[in-house]
């Protein structure tokens, strides 16, 4: 999600706008703060088993560093579909 | 609702539909993108990038969600939402 989906709302008043923009804001930070939580809990369930250590072994850190950064890539590959999926269904209406 | 206006919705239930639908999507895109990570990625993490098999399974998973997205989507609207 982002402001692209402001370039629709040109014909408002500036205060609408203005607020559709603060909502955007305000869903783009909690977006990011569960995909935050969310990573952190994908990444320790599929990468940390072991408990006879307190801290990470090299080989979790490696595969907490390789899951987030997959998770991250694919989340843009993603995206993009998404966004040209969005597009095609507003075109076909 | 305000009688002057023809539509029938006033400034701030536009709002409230508005905002509603930004968190549906969201949502949705959360919700597909976690979906078809557990379906198309392997947990061993080998690597840090996606692989070929693993980009077209993804670009594949997110077509077909899309579909599944928008049958469902039909199918509430065509049949009304029985009572709980």
């Amino acid at each position: 999600m982002d402001k692209n989906m402001l370039v629709g709302l040109d014909g408002l008043p500036e205060e609408d706008k203005a607020r559709m923009s603060a909502m955007i804001d305000h869903l783009q930070l909690r977006d990011s703060l569960r995909m935050y939580n969310s990573l952190v809990e994908r990444c320790f369930t599929d990468c940390v088993d072991n408990f006879t250590r307190k801290t990470l072994q090299k080989q979790e850190e490696t595969c907490v560093a390789r899951c987030a950064e997959k998770y991250l890539k694919h989340s843009m590959r993603v995206g993009l579909r998404f966004a040209e999926l969005n597009s095609q269904a507003a075109t076909q209406d | 609702m305000a009688a002057n206006n023809p539509a029938g919705i006033d400034k701030e239930q536009a709002f409230g539909m508005a905002a509603t639908e930004m968190e549906y999507r969201v949502e949705l895109f959360n919700r597909l993108a976690q979906t078809c990570f557990n379906k198309c990625v392997d947990k061993r993490y080998k690597e840090a990038e996606l692989n070929m098999g693993e980009n077209s399974c993804i670009d594949r998973c997110v077509s077909k969600y899309w579909q599944v997205n928008g049958m469902i989507g039909q199918m509430l609207s065509a049949g009304g939402h029985p009572p709980m």
